[in-house]
């Protein structure tokens, strides 16, 4: 019967540490506003590439070079940020350094991503100078109406980007109504020999806008760019929740002169202009069960057909052959150059679709969500799927595992791209 | 006869009474939770059953009936990150992202059991009709309906303290009275400026058993705002008003 009483006391105790509040406590000294701020994050990636050897960016890419069948990468990047605020003035920087180990041995680069001055002499306005990403158009994927940024990779469309310089003035209205709110944002464009000198003819001063309106709970954003160094282009966008779990979203981009280099089967190239119009129309959706769906057909008015591409691909083939009989790889080292980007990029191509699914925190599995998406060119039925895993263990420490697989016959997009297969992981640490 | 003549007559005369005191009820609730503007700071606790925690510090402002917008102060993953609500619309920033994107408010940017409507809540009289009000001695018990289809939780039962007309508890439950998440207020706090209310929020699930999440409150203080605070354009620049 002794072993009641104390039975009885730790029955009691438990019973009443679970019905105990737990005090919290929350000091405001814990968010102390300071006006300098240092932070950013250091990250590790390695990837291992499976190559496709057959593949024509294969053979553009590693014509020189003996790799094997797959060749391994370490990546390693510190993003750091810098910023002050004082009154009105804001001064921000972001730096990038890359240092990577691949096949053709250790490399390292630092870019300056952001230097920004802002004035904000009132909520309603503020000017600001210097390298900033301007993030204009509403698609998640891709953006062809963001005529100031440089393009996204949709393969993560979520990371840090160089930006251009500019002088840019944002001036915000509210009003009562269905007319919600207006911001109108000019925006100068110089373009010289060490300013944006990538994005267009050189000395030259450019000029773009983009007008914002929240009318009837839809933002709507009306936008151009023009000026001697860039071709005139006109834009819209939207975006509208539907419902609580359904948004709508899109874009539309019309250059009435779009000039890109077409190479002919005979090695020749020639300037195609034309009327381009390229738009997006997306959705997200979101279910029951926290799965979130993202979907969105994109239309490249810039890409190229599938005779264009199937030409590219001829050539690549051609300068091959030339460079095993001869030696001589002057013929691929040319297109393997900056001249037929366009042909290599992200969307070379006419008519895609994104899809998106993520799970958010499945089997109560707090702050992970496993994810896939699929990136399809519908033109010559090419595709490459990534499932994905993020999970972040601790405080400041994310997590993520890919494998990215690409599908297609010859002669297509994925399927003459130089990689079958890429295996990834990132550590991601926060400060 | 006589004397249920006089019953019916004060039933229809209260009637109308009874209908503007529920209403006026919840308003009272609002007003004591919080002025119609404000800003405050909170930290919000997510609890794990194996004990572990992590928080998140944000920073809110509110103005009248339909515009809320917060800022993620901590931790260094999340800083930078602001949302921001205007009526049923609501958009998140990531600064790496750099553009506002539409959210919902049955999403949840913090993970865990608070989702997109708990932290940008607008005043429970904006998004909710009294249906019943039942006096239980020394406590209210509320029954909210939903306005429309597009607010977070079809039902709320609130559980108010009939002399401080503070809410001590919140049931959410879906249109068909599934319990969703109760909600527990506690550690009734003087915020200086007459506002008086409970600092620490607790919440559970029983779709999510063992977990629990915490949102405490720290500085909250009336404060007016322009209206463009509350515009996207803006939301990059929330950190000035700090």
């Amino acid at each position: 019967m002794r072993w009641i009483i104390p039975c009885l006391l730790l029955f009691y105790l438990t019973a009443t540490g679970f019905a105990a509040q737990q005090e919290y406590t929350f000091d405001l000294a814990e968010v102390e506003k300071k006006p300098f701020h240092f932070g950013g994050y250091l990250e590790f990636r390695p990837v291992l590439f499976g190559l496709d050897r057959d593949s024509r960016l294969y053979k553009l890419k590693f014509y020189d070079f003996e790799v094997g069948q797959s060749t391994p990468e370490y990546n390693f990047n510190a993003l750091l940020d810098f910023s002050y605020k004082k009154g009105m003035v804001f001064a921000k920087m972001r730096t990038s350094t890359d240092i990577k180990k691949s096949y053709s041995g250790w490399s390292h680069d630092t870019n300056l991503f952001e230097a920004l001055f802002s004035l904000q002499p009132t909520l309603s306005f503020h000017l600001d100078v210097g390298k900033r990403r301007m993030r204009w158009g509403k698609g998640y994927a891709w953006n062809p109406a963001a005529f100031l940024d440089r393009p996204k990779n949709p393969n993560d469309p979520e990371l840090a980007l160089e930006g251009l310089v500019v002088l840019s003035v944002d001036y915000i209205k509210s009003f009562p109504g269905k007319l919600k709110a207006i911001t109108l944002t000019p925006v100068l464009l110089p373009v010289y020999d060490h300013v944006n000198s990538d994005f267009g003819g050189l000395k030259t001063l450019n000029f773009g806008g983009k007008i914002y309106l929240l009318v009837y709970d839809t933002d709507i954003d009306f936008m151009f760019l023009a000026g001697k160094g860039v071709p005139d282009r006109f834009g819209m966008d939207f975006s509208r929740n539907l419902a609580t779990y359904f948004e709508l979203h899109g874009e539309l981009a019309y250059t009435p002169h779009y000039s890109k280099k077409v190479f002919g089967r005979d090695g020749s190239s020639q300037q195609k202009t034309y009327a381009s119009t390229s738009y997006l129309l997306g959705m997200r959706f979101l279910t029951r069960t926290n799965l979130t769906l993202i979907l969105e057909y994109f239309r490249n008015g810039h890409g190229y057909t599938s005779s264009e591409m199937e030409d590219f691909y001829f050539l690549v083939d051609r300068a091959y052959q030339f460079s095993l009989l001869t030696g001589d790889d002057s013929q691929l080292s040319g297109l393997a150059g900056a001249e037929s980007q366009a042909y290599r990029t992200f969307a070379p191509m006419q008519n895609y679709l994104y899809l998106r699914a993520s799970q958010k925190e499945p089997w109560n599995i707090l702050y992970f969500v496993p994810s896939f998406f699929g990136i399809f060119n519908l033109t010559d039925s090419s595709f490459s799927l990534t499932p994905e895993l993020l999970y972040n263990p601790i405080t400041n420490l994310e997590l993520r595992a890919r494998v990215t697989l690409l599908v297609g016959r010859s002669e297509s997009e994925f399927g003459e791209r130089q990689n079958d297969f890429r295996l990834e992981f990132r550590g991601r640490y926060y400060f | 006869m006589k004397k249920i003549s006089i019953g019916l007559l004060s039933v229809f005369m209260l009637s109308p009474a009874l209908a503007i005191d529920k209403a006026q009820l919840l308003r009272q609730v609002d007003r004591n939770l919080n002025p119609e503007s404000f800003e405050a700071y909170r930290k919000l606790i997510n609890i794990e059953p194996n004990g572990r925690e992590k928080e998140f510090v944000l920073f809110t402002v509110k103005k009248g009936k339909d515009r809320i917008a917060a800022l993620f102060i901590s931790p260094a993953s999340e800083k930078g990150r602001s949302t921001l609500r205007l009526d049923e619309n609501m958009w998140l920033y990531i600064p790496n992202v750099g553009k506002p994107i539409r959210i919902t408010s049955l999403q949840s940017v913090v993970g865990g059991i608070f989702n997109n409507a708990d932290i940008l809540r607008l005043d429970y009289a904006e998004e909710y009709d009294v249906l019943e009000v039942k006096d239980l001695g020394d406590e209210y018990l509320l029954h909210l309906k939903a306005k429309t289809k597009t607010v977070a939780y079809d039902q709320l039962k609130m559980w108010a303290d009939k002399e401080k007309r503070l809410p001590k508890k919140i049931e959410c439950l879906t249109e068909a009275s599934m319990l969703i998440k109760t909600i527990h207020f506690s550690q009734i706090k003087d915020f200086g400026g007459g506002i008086v209310r409970p600092s620490v929020i607790e919440t559970d699930s029983p779709l999510h058993q063992g977990y629990k999440s915490v949102m405490i409150f720290a500085g909250l203080k009336q404060r007016e705002f322009k209206d463009e605070v509350f515009t996207l354009s803006f939301l990059p620049h929330l950190e000035s008003l700090r």
